[in-house]
């Protein structure tokens, strides 16, 4: 299972088989800027530091070029780690927003 | 009146298979035609062929087509676009399936915008003798029919201008950057008929579409539709809440490509009579979100 983190602030969630980046993230309660969650406005790119991942829909061009999949854009709605990965969010911070989910996504993975 | 309604609206999807299960299994359209890629779709209430067209590829606008009641005002709009320097150009009859002769207007913000006066009958589901008051078995949140949609655009009052000059349509809303009479417009809701909004325009960085919407028969409607969102796992926007620009209650959802949808229903008759509703940026958020009063970045930032 692959093990996600988020940069500067080293915040790593191991994700499920399949499971978007999105997906882990809020499974663990935290938050950050996305939109359709459905691979269409583009919002919630970040920056992908280390590590590849795959796409399990086809993404619009006009959304995550190939340049910019190229050059370590990733759109995390539609973005399945293939191993372990380092993120970094744009212009802002995770928010940690359920603890409690956190608390038990810690405690029963899987 | 040269403008009838808002006819269709045609998008882009990036999965066929699974827009296909969210239009007729979830919205609960009725597929009327696939060809060339393109499946098309009525509501229950709708009598004409088609209303909603998906096509694969990409994410995003294509186009939409307004219903006018003759051929004459579909070309009494040809000339005054022409004459006021649009790019308008002529569509044949089968141009696209089931939609007769018409014109496509592009308009400066680059939304392609068609006006035509025929398209194949189709029929309503519940038929026009003796008529049961909704089909029997609905699909989905049974969206009636095809109300109206909010473009992004980068100038408002350009844009405006085009629908209220050319198609005779009228502002009931508009937000605007102070009271005075010299402000300038950030969105506006014009109409064609007897409802709040045929379009929407509001202003943005890029030319997009923020939503497309269908009308609902009431709230209770609009709560059963959530229900039926979160069974089949379509990402909410925002709602059920109710609008204060237009009164009307609503639901922003997204379709399996991130297009927003929308169910709306209520707001009130509008007469060309009727004085325009403004309202300021201090109360944005009370004018979008009634209840909430307090706008989410989505709103703003996300569009397809
Ligand atoms: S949330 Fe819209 S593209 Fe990811
Ligand atoms: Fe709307």
């Amino acid at each position: 299972m692959p093990k996600l983190t988020v940069a500067p602030q080293g915040i790593s969630v191991d994700l499920r088989e399949d499971e978007t980046i999105l997906e882990g993230l809020f499974r663990h309660g935290y938050a950050y800027r996305i939109g359709c969650r459905r691979g269409g406005c583009a919002i919630c790119k970040v920056d992908l530091l280390e590590g590849t991942v795959a796409y399990n829909r086809p993404v619009a061009e006009t959304v995550l070029s190939a340049e910019e999949q190229a050059t370590g854009t990733c759109l995390t709605c539609r973005a399945v780690p293939e191993t372990d990965i380092t993120i970094a969010l744009r212009e802002e911070n995770l928010r940690r927003v359920a603890s409690l989910m956190a608390l038990y996504a810690a405690t029963r993975t899987g | 009146m040269a403008v009838m309604r808002m006819g269709y609206m045609h998008v882009r999807v990036t999965d066929l298979a699974e827009a296909k299960q969210h239009y007729a299994n979830t919205v609960g359209l009725y597929q009327t035609l696939e060809q060339d890629g393109r499946v098309y779709y009525k509501g229950w209430d709708e009598w004409d062929h088609h209303s909603v067209v998906i096509e694969e590829g990409g994410v995003g606008y294509v186009k939409c087509g307004f219903k006018c009641e003759t051929p004459e005002d579909v070309a009494d709009i040809e000339r005054k676009a022409v004459a006021m320097g649009y790019p308008v150009a002529r569509m044949t009859a089968g141009e696209n399936p089931e939609v007769g002769d018409g014109i496509r207007v592009t308009l400066p913000s680059t939304h392609e915008i068609e006006f035509y006066s025929s398209m194949t009958a189709w029929g309503l589901e519940v038929g026009t003798h003796n008529p049961d008051a909704f089909p029997r078995h609905m699909v989905g949140i049974g969206a009636p029919r095809l109300d109206h949609a909010l473009l992004w655009v980068q100038d408002v009052a350009e844009i405006e201008k085009f629908f209220m000059d050319c198609t005779g349509m009228w502002a009931t809303e508009r937000v605007r950057t102070s009271l005075d009479d010299d402000a300038h417009t950030i969105a506006t809701w014009l109409t064609i008929g007897e409802s709040n909004h045929d379009i929407a325009l509001l202003e943005a960085p890029e030319n997009k579409i923020h939503h497309f919407a269908f009308e609902m028969r009431g709230w209770n409607d609009i709560l059963h539709a959530a229900d039926i969102f979160a069974m089949d796992d379509t990402p909410i926007d925002i709602g059920p809440t109710r609008h204060g620009i237009t009164r009307g209650t609503t639901i922003y959802f997204f379709d399996p490509a991130g297009n927003r949808n929308e169910t709306f229903s209520g707001g009130y008759r509008c007469f060309r009579d009727r004085p325009v509703v403004t309202w300021t940026p201090d109360q944005l958020g009370k004018a979008i979100f009634y209840h909430q009063r307090e706008l989410n970045e989505r709103f703003l930032t996300v569009a397809t």
